[in-house]
C-alpha cells in the first residue's frame, strides 16, 4: 500500500514539472518508462543465459617470501677469466671451463651483480685455493640462474651436519670430518656437483663435490676437492677421521641426496 | 635419466606442442630457434622427423587428451604453459634479485605471483597432458630497468593479443570461460606497466589478437630458453675422501 | 555477490532526485514482477548461437551506453584535470567507438538507451575515480561472464573490447590509487548481478 501511495507521489511530481508542455497521456506503457528505472537495462538483461562454467579457477596468488631463498647458482657457459673486479682491465683470479673433470657444468654460487658502463658483471664464490675465494665475471658468461632454498651447515666441534630448507632443519646426522694432519676446512661454500651410480664402496652411494679444497692435500689427484659422501666404515662415525671430507652413513647420504640440490650454499663451522 | 635426455624431452615436447597447432611447419622453423641451445641438434632432427610423419602418429602416445579436452585444446594450452612458465621465471627472477625501480619491483613481485598461479592453475588443468618447464637463462634483463621493462611490455600485449587469437580457436566452451578470466588480467598488466614507464596504457578502441607464431617468434628473439645444468653424474669420486 | 561488489568500490550519489527514483524503483520491481534470476554455476548453458549473440551484445549495448554517457558528461562536467581528463577524453572516444559497434551489430534490434543520472560522480574528482573503476570493472567482468556464450565471430569481438576495458580498468585504478590488478583472474559475473551492480550506483534512471 505504502509503495503504491508512493508511486502515486512520483506520478504527481512528473505531472506538476511539465505543467508548461500539454500533459502527457499517461498509458501503461508511458508509466513503465517514467516509473521504471533501468527498464531497458533490465530487459536486456533477462535475454542474456547464465555464464558457461570456467575449466578451472585460478587460486590465491602466493607472494614470494624472500627470506626463503638462500642462493642462487648458474653454470659457466663461455670459458672465462675471473677477475678480481668488476672491470675488463682488472688482474685474473683464475680461467674456469664451462665442465668440470667429472663431465658435469661448471657451476658458481652468484652472490651479487653489478653493471658497469652498461655491462652485467657478477661476483661469483670460487671453486678455488685459497678457500673463501670470490672474484668477478661477466653476466654473459653465465647460463641461467637457479635459485635455493636450502642451506647445509657441517660443525666440526659437534661432528653434526643439518640441511635447512627455508630457514627450518629438514635434516641431520653424524659426520667423520678431517683429522688434524688433513683438516676439512672452515668458510663459506657451495655443493658443486653430485655423483650417483658409481662404483666405490668407500664413498658410499652418493657423494656431493663442493667447492672447498684441501688446504694441506693440494697436489691430490683431481685437486683436492672436499667432498660429502657415505663410507664404509660407518662404525667410525662420528669422528675426526677422513682427509678432509665430510662422510656420514650411506643411509644419511642417500637421504641427503634426496633433499639437497646442487648449488646448496654450504657453512662449515 | 641423464640430463641430456630430460633437456631433449622437453625441447621435443615443446616442439611437439608448437607442431599440433601449426600444421604448415613454420612454427617448426619457430621453435628451433627458441631452443638455440639444445644439445647435440636433438631438437632439430626431432622437427624433421615430426614433419615427415605428420603430428598424429608421433604424438599419439604424447596427447590423449584429458577427459573432455580435446587434442586441439591441449596443444593450446600447453603453449599458454610454457609461455606462463617463461613470464613467472622472468617476473620472479627480477623481484628476488631486486635491482630494478621500486615501481617496477612492486609491478614484478605482483605480476609474479599471478603468473605462478596461472602456471599452477593450467598444470591442473592439463594433469598427465602437462609438459615440465624448459629451463631459462635470462641473461641480465632481470636486472636491467631498461631491457626488462621493454620486454615485460612486450611479453604482456602480444600474451593478450594471443590469448584472443586462442579464444576462437578453443572447442571446449569450459575452457574459453577460464582463459577469458586470465585475458583480462593480462590486458590489466600490461596497461599497468606501460603507465608505469610512460607509454599509453591503451592505444585503440579494440585490441587485435596475434598468433602462436608471432608469440613464439617473441620468444626464440630473446633467447631465453636454454637447457638445464647439467649438475649430476655418474664418474667415480676423485674428492680426498 | 557483495564481497564482490565491496572489491568494485562503492558509488554513492545523495541527490534527492536518486532517493526518488530508487524508491520508485522499489515500487515497479514489486509491481512489475522483475524478477533477478538466481543462477548456479552448474546450470546448462544453450549452446552459441546467432540469437543469442544479439541477446548479450544488446546487453553489452546497455553497458556502453552507460560508460559512454558517463564519460561524456565527466568531460563537459569541467571538475577533471591532467591525467584524469586524458583518460576520460580517451577512454570515452573508446567507448563511442563500442557503441556504435554494437549498434551497427544489433541495427534497430538494440534496446533503447537508458536515461542517466550521474550526480557528483561527474562533477568530483574523486566520485569520478571510484565511478570509472566500478564501471570499468563491472564492464570486464560481464562480457568474462559471457564470452562462452558466444558464437567464435562474436566472441572475436567481444574479446577485442573487453581487451580494452581491462586496460581500462587498470589505467584508471592507477589513476585512483588502487591495485591495477587486484586479482590473478577476473571471474565473470551473471546479467543479473551485473544488473543489480549497476542499479546500486543510482546512474540508471
Amino acid at each position: 500500500m505504502r509503495r503504491f501511495a508512493v508511486g502515486v507521489a512520483l506520478v504527481a511530481v512528473l505531472v506538476a514539472a511539465s505543467k508548461a508542455i500539454p500533459e502527457p497521456d499517461l498509458t501503461a506503457a508511458d508509466a513503465d518508462r517514467t516509473n521504471a528505472p533501468a527498464a531497458s537495462l533490465r530487459r536486456a538483461a533477462t535475454g542474456v543465459p547464465p555464464p558457461a562454467s570456467p575449466a578451472f579457477s585460478v587460486g590465491e596468488p602466493r607472494l614470494l617470501e624472500h627470506a626463503e631463498t638462500t642462493g642462487r647458482y648458474a653454470p659457466v657457459v663461455n670459458p672465462v677469466a675471473a677477475v678480481e673486479s668488476p672491470r675488463p682491465d682488472a688482474d685474473p683470479v683464475v680461467s674456469l671451463l664451462p665442465t668440470t673433470d667429472e663431465g658435469t657444468d661448471n657451476v658458481v654460487l652468484v652472490l651479487g651483480e653489478t653493471r658497469r658502463k652498461g655491462r652485467s658483471w657478477v661476483h661469483v664464490r670460487l671453486p678455488v685455493l685459497p678457500n673463501g675465494r670470490t672474484a668477478w665475471m661477466p653476466r654473459s658468461a653465465l647460463g641461467g640462474y637457479r635459485f635455493v632454498r636450502t642451506r647445509l651447515v657441517v660443525d666440526r666441534a659437534r661432528l653434526r651436519a643439518t640441511l635447512f630448507e627455508a630457514g627450518r632443519p629438514v635434516f641431520s646426522a653424524p659426520i667423520g670430518v678431517g683429522t688434524a694432519a688433513a683438516p676439512t676446512p672452515a668458510g663459506e661454500f657451495y655443493v658443486r656437483l653430485k655423483l650417483a651410480g658409481f662404483d666405490d664402496p668407500f664413498y658410499g652411494p652418493v657423494a656431493f663435490g663442493t667447492s672447498a679444497r684441501s688446504a694441506v692435500l693440494t697436489d691430490w689427484p683431481g685437486g683436492g676437492y672436499i667432498g660429502i659422501h657415505g663410507t664404509n666404515a660407518p662404525e667410525l662415525l662420528p669422528g675426526r677421521v677422513s682427509h678432509g671430507c665430510v662422510r656420514m652413513r650411506n643411509e644419511d647420504i642417500v637421504e641427503l641426496g634426496r633433499l639437497m640440490p646442487v648449488g646448496t650454499p654450504l657453512t662449515i663451522l | 635419466m641423464t640430463h641430456d635426455h630430460v633437456a631433449d624431452r622437453a625441447a621435443e615436447e615443446l616442439a611437439a606442442t608448437l607442431a599440433d597447432v601449426d600444421s604448415d611447419g613454420a612454427l617448426q622453423e619457430t621453435a628451433a630457434l627458441a631452443f638455440p641451445e639444445t644439445r647435440g641438434g636433438f631438437l632439430r632432427r626431432s622437427l624433421a622427423l615430426l614433419s615427415g610423419l605428420g603430428t598424429a602418429g608421433v604424438l599419439a602416445s604424447q596427447s590423449r587428451a584429458a577427459p573432455g579436452l580435446t587434442k586441439n585444446d591441449v596443444a593450446i594450452l600447453r603453449f599458454d604453459l610454457v609461455l606462463e612458465y617463461l613470464q613467472a621465471g622472468l617476473y620472479t627472477e627480477a623481484e628476488r634479485l631486486g635491482e630494478l625501480t621500486p615501481e617496477t619491483l612492486a609491478w614484478a613481485r605482483v605480476v609474479g605471483a599471478h603468473e605462478r598461479a596461472h602456471v599452477q592453475a593450467l598444470k591442473g588443468l592439463l594433469g598427465r597432458n602437462v609438459v615440465p618447464s624448459p629451463s631459462f637463462n635470462y641473461r641480465g634483463v632481470t636486472s636491467d630497468e631498461q631491457a626488462f621493462t621493454k620486454t615485460a611490455v612486450a611479453f604482456e600485449d602480444l600474451t593478450a593479443a594471443l590469448l584472443k587469437w586462442q579464444a576462437v580457436r578453443l572447442d571446449s566452451r569450459a575452457v574459453v570461460a577460464a582463459a577469458v578470466t586470465l585475458h583480462s588480467v593480462e590486458t590489466r598488466h600490461a596497461a599497468w606497466i606501460r603507465h608505469e614507464v610512460g607509454l599509453a596504457p591503451v592505444t585503440s578502441a579494440f585490441d587485435e589478437p596475434a598468433s602462436q607464431e608471432r608469440m613464439a617468434r617473441l620468444i626464440a628473439s630473446t633467447r631465453f630458453v636454454t637447457s638445464p645444468a647439467r649438475t649430476v653424474a655418474s664418474g667415480r669420486p676423485r674428492f680426498t675422501g | 555477490m557483495n564481497e564482490f561488489c565491496g572489491e568494485f568500490g562503492e558509488v554513492r550519489r545523495a541527490t534527492r532526485g536518486r532517493m526518488l527514483a530508487r524508491v520508485a524503483g522499489g515500487a515497479v520491481a514489486a509491481l512489475g514482477g522483475g524478477v533477478l534470476i538466481a543462477l548456479r554455476p552448474e546450470a546448462a548453458t544453450p549452446a552459441p548461437s546467432v540469437s543469442t549473440d544479439r541477446k548479450i551484445f544488446d546487453f553489452a549495448l546497455q553497458l556502453e551506453y552507460l560508460q559512454a554517457a558517463f564519460y561524456s558528461a565527466a568531460v563537459d562536467g569541467g571538475a577533471l584535470r591532467g591525467e584524469l581528463l586524458d583518460f576520460a577524453e580517451t577512454v570515452g572516444g573508446h567507448e563511442r567507438e563500442h557503441v556504435a559497434f554494437l549498434e551497427q551489430a544489433l541495427g534497430p534490434a538494440a534496446s533503447p538507451k537508458p536515461r542517466f543520472d550521474f550526480g557528483r560522480a561527474t562533477s568530483s574528482e574523486r566520485e569520478f575515480l571510484d565511478a570509472a573503476v566500478l564501471l570499468e570493472n563491472i564492464g570486464v567482468s560481464a562480457y568474462n561472464g559471457q564470452a562462452a556464450n558466444l558464437t567464435k565471430p562474436a566472441l572475436g569481438a567481444a574479446a577485442k573490447i573487453v581487451s580494452v576495458e581491462g586496460r581500462h580498468a587498470a589505467w584508471v585504478s592507477a589513476l585512483a590509487g588502487r591495485e591495477p590488478a587486484p586479482r590473478a583472474a577476473d571471474p565473470g559475473q551473471t546479467a543479473a548481478a551485473v544488473t543489480a551492480m549497476l542499479k546500486r550506483t543510482g546512474f540508471v534512471q
